[in-house]
């Protein structure tokens, strides 16, 4: 079973109506079992496409999808091993909380009504209220607890936090820990980047229809751009150091980006009296932006 | 059979409604029965035209079958309970497509063709209902209503033509919607079936030319062999059974095979 990967597409194609939009262009796609797989990319790359696919919700023109081991148009039962999120969520509003949460357990084969109370005690949501006069925030709380609720193996969530307070994001990113350590396996997309970053072990860039990259969480941070910001107690040295660049004096500040090893510019930098040192964690967005630049050129 | 149970106690008001409503007229027409049974009555019906007589099925009032077949179970009745059978059938499917709300459910382990005639089973139970009490209550009303010349049977027999007319526009308004997805289309198409299948039991009847699509019309298979006189119409019933089979297995079989609107 560890070898089956959890999500498999090979050339994936998704064309809308007779010549209509094409909205994936032949996708190759891997998750492994255990792993939290981020989805990225800009509005209409064809995110909620390939997840709507992966629930057998729409169906795909060409290509091979599986799921688990499964081709999801061949057995509904794989959705109950899945926990489902999506971008937009709405469920009936004149039904209760708990009257959804129960309805949707039961189409699963029953979820004990103390787990369902307990994460809504957790996300402190009230469940007697009926779902059309809950808040837009509290309308994807309980989103997220029918996705969680019954401890899916795959948990496929599109845009999980929006609408979410970053008090709430960070309790997201506690449950997908949660998750993660049941060796379950997350595969989201998300624009909130960290919250990609708190959670994910690699993240997949799609753009117009097709996967453009698939880098670890870690080597993406590598190459990220840092900025530095050095304080001297006379006037700043210009310095030429590889993997600086953008580099501005202004009197006793020196402020450049670095890519990479930080060796050789500390080794240059402890010739000087150096009063403070300030290095800025990457922002993996601006990583992505340069990203999409990249291709688009 | 969760999907059916959730699919009654969602619309148990609204169908509990409809009951109350169609029972209701049907019984204010039958006790006004009494009063139209009288020679007055009749003279003054005598002295319409043929033709307007025709077009509306008037013929001799003092004969309960004959009023309850315009009355009770003619105009308003078969309508009403046409316009509650497509408005059911356009929801189960087409209805909460479009309000976004049918993807959450078909993304939970529950095939499409089983949601989709669960649904549909739901709706039939609901239209068996709205027959079975409307029936239970205009026989109740037999004795203080001075019809018992109109037995039991026979108001049963127009009853469950009544109740198999309703399933035929909701099982055209749930395929369409099934099939298309579009609530606007199901509507359409189910309005005006029946509103062309009223106009050919009635006014086309007048027109040489059109008079062939009486044969046509949902309206004379519910009523054009007169079961309040007649009993229970195995041909019509048959027509009207076998037409609600087509729609509800083409509109399945589409749903099975398309995409989920978002």
């Amino acid at each position: 079973m560890a070898d089956i990967p959890a999500i498999q597409t090979e050339a994936l194609v998704k064309r809308y109506g007779r010549g209509g939009t094409i909205a994936l262009k032949g996708l190759d796609l891997s998750v492994s079992p255990g792993e939290v797989f981020g989805f990225l990319g800009p509005n209409g790359a064809g995110k909620s496409t390939t997840i709507r696919i992966l629930l057998d919700l729409i169906r795909p023109t060409a290509g091979s999808v599986r799921v688990l081991g499964v081709d999801p148009r061949s057995s509904h039962e794989l959705r109950g091993k899945i926990g489902y999120l999506a971008g937009d969520f709405v469920a009936n509003g004149r039904q209760t909380g708990r009257e959804l949460l129960t309805y949707l357990g039961d189409l699963r084969g029953g979820v004990p009504a103390e787990r369902i109370g307990q994460l809504a005690s957790t996300w402190d949501l009230d469940l007697t209220k009926r779902i059309g006069s809950l808040s837009k925030g509290n309308r994807q709380k309980l989103g997220v607890i029918q996705a969680f609720m019954h401890r899916p193996p795959l948990l496929i969530l599109d845009e999980p936090t929006s609408g979410l307070d970053p008090f709430l994001q960070q309790q997201f990113v506690e449950l997908v820990r949660e998750a993660t350590g049941n060796g379950q396996t997350v595969f989201m997309s998300s624009h909130v980047m960290s919250e990609v970053q708190q959670t994910c072990d690699r993240v997949g860039i799609i753009r117009a229809g097709t996967l453009v990259a698939v880098e670890h969480i870690d080597d993406l941070r590598k190459r990220a751009l840092r900025k530095i910001e050095v304080h001297f107690d006379a006037d700043a040295p210009t310095l030429s150091v590889a993997g600086v660049s953008d580099l501005v004096v202004d009197g006793k500040v020196l402020r450049c980006k670095l890519s990479g090893d930080a060796d050789a510019l500390v080794k240059a930098l402890a010739q000087h009296h150096v009063v403070d040192l300030i290095s800025e964690e990457p922002e993996l967005e601006e990583l992505f932006f340069t990203y999409y630049q990249h291709v688009e050129a | 059979m969760r999907v059916f149970w959730k699919s009654v106690r969602d619309n148990r008001r609204g169908w509990i409604g409809w009951t109350v409503a169609l029972s209701a007229i049907a019984a204010m027409y039958a006790s006004f029965y009494p009063s139209i049974n009288n020679p007055a009555m009749a003279d003054a019906l005598n002295s319409f035209p043929q033709s307007v007589k025709e077009a509306f099925h008037m013929e001799d009032y003092t004969k309960p079958e004959n009023y309850f077949a315009v009355s009770v179970f003619g105009l308003l009745v078969p309508i009403l309970v046409a316009v509650f059978a497509i408005s059911a059938g356009v929801k189960a499917i087409a209805g909460d497509e479009e309000a976004g709300t049918l993807d959450l459910v078909q993304a939970h382990p529950v095939s499409r063709i089983s949601l989709a005639l669960q649904r549909f089973t739901a709706i039939i139970v609901a239209l068996a209902v709205i027959a079975a009490v409307m029936c239970l209550v205009v026989i109740a009303l037999r004795g203080p209503g001075q019809f018992t010349a109109l037995s039991p049977g026979r108001l049963f027999a127009v009853c469950l033509q009544l109740a198999l007319f309703g399933l035929l526009f909701a099982a055209l308004a749930y395929g369409v919607g099934a099939w298309t997805g579009r609530r606007i289309y199901a509507i359409a198409v189910g309005a005006g079936v029946a509103v062309v299948g009223y106009l050919g039991d009635s006014f086309f009847t007048q027109i040489d030319s059109l008079k062939w699509m009486e044969k046509f019309s949902p309206f004379d298979w519910y009523l054009g062999g007169e079961p309040l006189k007649n009993g229970v119409q195995w041909g019509h019933a048959g027509l009207l059974l076998g037409f609600t089979l087509l729609f509800v297995a083409a509109g399945t079989w589409r749903y099975n095979q398309r995409d989920i609107a978002v």
